[in-house]
């Protein structure tokens, strides 16, 4: 295999890397106008096709496959660009925006021909106002040389791009959900059907691709689909920006072709675990895939291997190590206080369900834990998100799947926890204190008609 | 025909309609439990409680494909070959997951609250939910509040299905509800010095599956279950609001809308709402009085009626003319039998129309499904909801009835210059109206135009101070009958109250003194004698109206078929009392009915 040459992230070192200056002088814009002028957007939409680029935002759907189903006797296409990047420990859309906007604007401009979309959206997460003011400058520079605006290229083809800032909701970052915001309403993700491609922002037909995503787009078009997919393992192919962050000594984004192992990045990227301590489980991509434990650091990090470890998908990408000192009550606890946060509120079992584990992992990690619980949770991972159809959009997946992990692959550590850790002054709720002196009845107790009685209490919360 | 497949039973579908799994279903007598859905509003499967299996059978093939994952029915078209289970071990284990998360954070206060008996979460907790409760942490406590001067808000109660939030923003379109916060701590409210202050804001009290939002004039008045409804009509419009009219102990404790497609949706305005409470009045007429020796004197009703009907009959006799103000507060069958009586007295007797109130300018709310989040929304059938100006039910009919026996419909202005410069004897006047009331000046110059004047109301008004017999009527909620709404649809309203004592429904004080033979004249009758004496009216044959009323002026054979869709008429599950779903504990439900 030839040695990899990094193409997404190979003008992140040049100086003024965010000018258009930098860019064209290192053949920026080149694949723009070659696609533009050479080609009709059909031909960019089954080169793409033929690349099997894969989103980058999380769910790995194929790009060109998504651009395909839009409607052929459509008006008015709206083009949206994910940049809310809140899956916690990501940051590579933020350092494509950052380091090379132009060549994002480039991939969001050959993306918006082939989709005959003349307005594109940027939703940029709040946080990020160095990338927003940096990706307006970018735009204004670009427009001002004929790559945006009106007649691109005297092909007849027009495009505008605006930036729009979210207000800090994880939840924005979901496709309907970021549509609903940038349409000014609170941002609930949409029953689908309709798909956005076939109703979407302002009602239109719409796009919604992750930033990425959309800067593989010029690389591929100038290089060509076969280029594209001898990089990378069956079914997924290209350069992927991994971050690694977490006890790690040095918390990196590098690009790498698809389907490296945990294992290299830690060892050959991320200069190894800190405090020569050894790794306990690592989180393959943001929170809401899951975990995996130490035994799986040599599974592939691409969109298929990655399953065959009980995680939800490769995600964004973001690994983050845990050491051998770290409590899994405390990740997660951690990660179920994140999702209890950002659930929307919409759905019955993800509004209700993430501040219920939420809730048990605070009083497990207070002390307060019972073995039963670790049902209840199970119970609570096992029926809440898309997989088993209860809910609207992914987070419940996504809070959902590192409980589930972490049950099947940590419990016997969480049994031992809550064994070893009852404290004598745990967190009570009047319920608990009522039911540990014995006024009230366990609840359990009462009825019993679907469940059966659980295993007997290790010893009722609050007792002494 | 198409064909939906539930529970392994074959359905068939009914034709020029597009209902979801939850329509399909409950027109096979299957019931799916749900909280945010409603037929009216956008589509946004957010309480999750609706979700069953859902499958596609191939027409070919006959081979049924099932979509591994629940789908929420709401959602879920009904067409042909498509297939609901309902009834399936997962499908019950997600309903019981359901209830016991919108249990987890809901307070236990059930003896305390207004909804309890007609809650969407004690129904479905006993159908589908369980008797145990494995959640020990602290709830959330989200705060009560006030939304407007006549809506609570027990944040606390509140499940997030979010119809009252959508209703503001794509009925009445006026948008003062929102989702405020995230997550469990999620909560309706509204922006400072927003109050949900539109004129359907009501509405939205009823829509609420739970008892999170409360009609403060209604607040800890009434347990749900001691009140008898009553399927009446709103007198305050012309509109004709289906209502039910809540009863217990003699007293009217509120209106709520009654589903009526044609008519007012599912929906009633604030001001009919308030309306009810015309009925429990303290100043209500309780006697009837006949002058003797220049004093109005309470009278017992029969006497009055003897005095009354000595009068008239005198006039008559003298050869002179009696005028007679027909109130459109009256129905149509009371409006016929004056009208009968007194042309039956002397053909050249003069009927007249009452006066006609009226307030402010028609107003149109027409739904916007722009304004509602995308989703396939073609179940609900978008229809405008209009407020009149005309503040009276029965203007069309007291017409048609008139225009009937005379040819003409003499407006209140006309007759009342006639009456004035002294053209008849005597002038029999009905209102009933609760804010039409004539000025004293006007009422004195009635009065100085004729020898005896009857004036039958239920209220103590200037004329009746003046008048020679006062006739203790119905108010509206005492007397059955017809009223023509604006649009000419002829719809029934029961009784709900029985006559106050002292007082007469209008309908016997006209057949007593037509002394109609039959004992007290049924409303059933009438219309019929009405329908077939009056071609206008001809569609009532028989005294029996379709259910959502019918249009006069056309037949049975003529009229065109109405789209109302083939559920008849829409209640939410949790609003209909459970005996009359035939469910009662230890027994198994109706058709399907019972899934647990
Ligand atoms: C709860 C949730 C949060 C998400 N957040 C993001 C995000 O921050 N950035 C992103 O690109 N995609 C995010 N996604 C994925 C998007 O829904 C969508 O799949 C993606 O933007 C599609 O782009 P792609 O096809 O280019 O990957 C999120 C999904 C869910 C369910
Ligand atoms: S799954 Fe959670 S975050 Fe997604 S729409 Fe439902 S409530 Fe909102």
């Amino acid at each position: 295999m030839p040695a990899f040459e990094p193409v997404l992230t190979r003008n992140f070192a040049v100086p003024d890397s965010q000018t258009l200056r930098a860019y064209e002088s290192r053949g920026g814009y080149q694949a723009s106008r070659k696609a533009i002028t050479e080609m009709d957007p059909d031909k960019v939409v089954q080169i793409v096709k033929d690349s099997e680029l894969r989103g980058r935002g999380g769910a790995g759907f194929p790009c060109g496959l998504k651009w395909s189903f839009l409607p052929k006797d459509r008006q008015e296409t709206f083009m949206c660009v994910n940049g809310d990047e809140s899956e916690p420990a990501t940051f590579n859309n933020r350092l494509l925006i950052e380091r090379d906007p132009h060549q994002f604007i480039e991939g969001i401009l050959i993306s918006c021909f082939a989709t005959k979309a003349a307005t594109a959206y940027v939703y940029l997460r709040f946080e990020y106002i160095h990338a927003f003011r940096i990706m307006e400058r970018a735009i204004a520079e670009a427009r001002e040389a004929g790559h945006l605006g009106k007649n691109i290229y005297g092909s007849g083809f027009d495009l505008e791009i605006y930036c729009h800032r979210g207000a800090g909701a994880y939840i924005c970052g979901e496709e309907t959900g970021l549509i609903e915001s940038l349409e000014g309403k609170r941002g609930w993700p949409r029953i689908k059907p309709p798909f956005p491609a076939i109703e979407g922002a302002f009602r239109k037909p719409t796009v919604v691709n992750n930033v990425e995503t959309l800067a593989c787009v010029p690389h591929i078009i100038e290089r060509g689909a076969d280029w594209f997919k001898s990089i990378g393992t069956p079914k997924s192919y290209g350069p992927k920006l991994y971050c690694v962050s977490g006890h790690v000594n040095k918390q990196v984004c590098v690009e790498l072709p698809l389907g490296v192992t945990t294992r290299e990045l830690i060892e050959d990227h991320a200069g190894g675990v800190w405090k020569g301590r050894k790794v306990k489980a690592t989180v393959p991509g943001g929170i809401s895939m899951g975990v995996m434990s130490a035994d799986e650091m040599d599974v592939k990090l691409d969109f298929e291997d990655i399953k065959k470890t009980g995680c939800l998908g490769l995600g964004t990408a973001a690994v983050t190590v845990m050491d051998d000192q770290t409590s899994m009550v405390d990740y997660l606890y951690n990660t179920s206080r994140f999702f209890a946060h950002e659930s929307c509120g919409q759905c019955t079992p993800c509004r209700e369900g993430t501040g219920w584990m939420y809730k048990i992992f605070k009083r497990i990690k207070a002390g307060g834990g019972r073995l039963e619980d670790l049902d209840v949770l199970t119970m609570m991972a096992n029926n809440m998100g898309l997989t088993p159809g209860t809910t609207i959009c992914g987070l419940a997946d996504g809070a959902a799947w590192p409980v589930k992990n972490v049950l099947a692959k940590f419990r016997p550590e969480l049994e031992e926890y809550i064994k070893k850790n009852q404290s004598s002054k745990p967190l009570v709720t009047p319920l608990q204190k009522a039911i540990a002196a014995g006024t009230v009845a366990e609840p359990v107790a009462l009825g019993g008609r679907v469940y059966p009685a659980p295993q007997p209490a290790l010893r009722s919360p609050g007792g002494s | 025909m198409a064909t939906i497949i539930i529970n392994g039973e074959d359905h068939e579908l009914p034709e020029g309609e597009k209902l979801n799994a939850i329509q399909a279903a409950k027109l096979a007598g299957v019931d799916i439990p749900y909280y945010c859905w409603h037929p009216a509003l956008s589509v946004v499967a957010n309480c999750r409680m609706c979700e069953i299996e859902v499958g596609q059978k191939d027409a070919k093939t006959g081979e049924i494909k099932m979509i591994p994952k629940l789908v929420p029915g709401c959602q879920t078209p009904a067409k042909d070959g498509t297939v609901l289970v309902t009834d399936s071990a997962k499908v019950k284990e997600h309903q019981r997951m359901i209830m016991e998360y919108l249990l987890i954070n809901h307070p236990l206060d059930c003896p305390v609250c207004d909804q309890a008996g007609m809650c969407g979460l004690q129904d479905y907790s006993y159908e589908y939910g369980q008797a145990n409760h494995r959640f020990v942490e602290e709830r959330v406590i989200n705060p009560k509040k006030d939304v407007s001067d006549e809506i609570q808000l027990n944040q606390d109660r509140c499940i997030m299905c979010t119809r009252c939030v959508r209703f503001t923003r794509e009925i009445t379109q006026t948008g003062e509800l929102q989702v405020m916060r995230r997550g469990n701590h999620a909560e309706i409210g509204v922006f400072p010095g927003h109050p949900v202050d539109n004129p359907l804001a009501g509405n939205v009290v009823d829509l609420c599956p739970v008892g999170a939002l409360l009609d403060k004039d209604f607040l800890h008045k009434q347990r749900a279950w001691f009140l008898s409804k009553h399927d009446a009509i709103c007198t305050r419009c012309s509109t004709g609001c289906n209502v039910k009219a809540e009863e217990n102990k003699g007293r009217l404790w509120r209106f709520t809308p009654r589903n009526n497609p044609l008519v007012n949706d599912y929906w009633i305005c604030d001001e009919g709402r308030a309306s009810y409470k015309a009925a429990n009045d303290d100043g209500l007429l309780t006697s009837s009085y006949a002058k003797t020796g220049g004093n109005l004197a309470s009278t017992p009703i029969d006497q009055a009626l003897k005095f009354v009907s000595q009068a008239l009959g005198q006039v008559a006799r003298d050869g002179g003319k009696v005028a007679a103000v027909v109130s459109p507060f009256l129905t149509v069958e009371e409006a016929y039998l004056l009208a009968s009586y007194l042309k039956g007295l002397n053909a050249e007797n003069v009927l007249a129309l009452g006066p006609i109130p009226s307030r402010g300018e028609d107003r149109t709310f027409t739904p916007d499904q722009t304004k509602g989040r995308t989703g396939d929304t073609s179940f609900v059938v978008p229809r405008p909801f209009t407020i009149h100006a005309e503040k009276c039910p029965n203007r069309r009919g007291v017409e048609a009835v008139l225009a009937h026996f005379q040819g003409e419909v003499i407006p209140f202005d006309a007759i009342s210059k006639r009456v004035t410069s002294g053209e008849f004897q005597a002038l029999y006047f009905t209102s009933d109206a609760i804010d039409a009331r004539e000025a004293e000046a006007e009422a004195k110059a009635l009065r100085d135009g004729v020898k005896f004047l009857v004036v039958q109301d239920t209220l103590v008004t200037p004329l009746a101070q003046l008048a020679d017999a006062v006739l203790a009527g119905a108010t509206f909620a005492e007397k059955a009958g017809c009223y023509v709404n604006a649009d000419g649809r002829l719809q029934y309203a029961e009784a709900s109250l029985p006559p106050r004592d002292g007082s007469l429904p209008d309908l016997d004080i006209f057949a007593v003194l037509m002394g109609r033979a039959g004992g007290p004249a049924r409303s059933r009758d009438i219309l019929a004698e009405v329908a077939s004496t009056i071609p206008v009216f001809s569609a009532a044959d028989g005294g029996v109206l379709p259910e959502f009323g019918v249009v006069i002026g056309q037949t049975n054979g003529q009229a065109a078929p109405e789209l109302v869709g083939a559920g008849g008429r829409f209640d939410d599950p949790w609003q209909i009392p459970r005996y009359l779903k035939g469910d009662r504990p230890g027994e198994p439900g109706p058709k399907g009915g019972k899934n647990a």
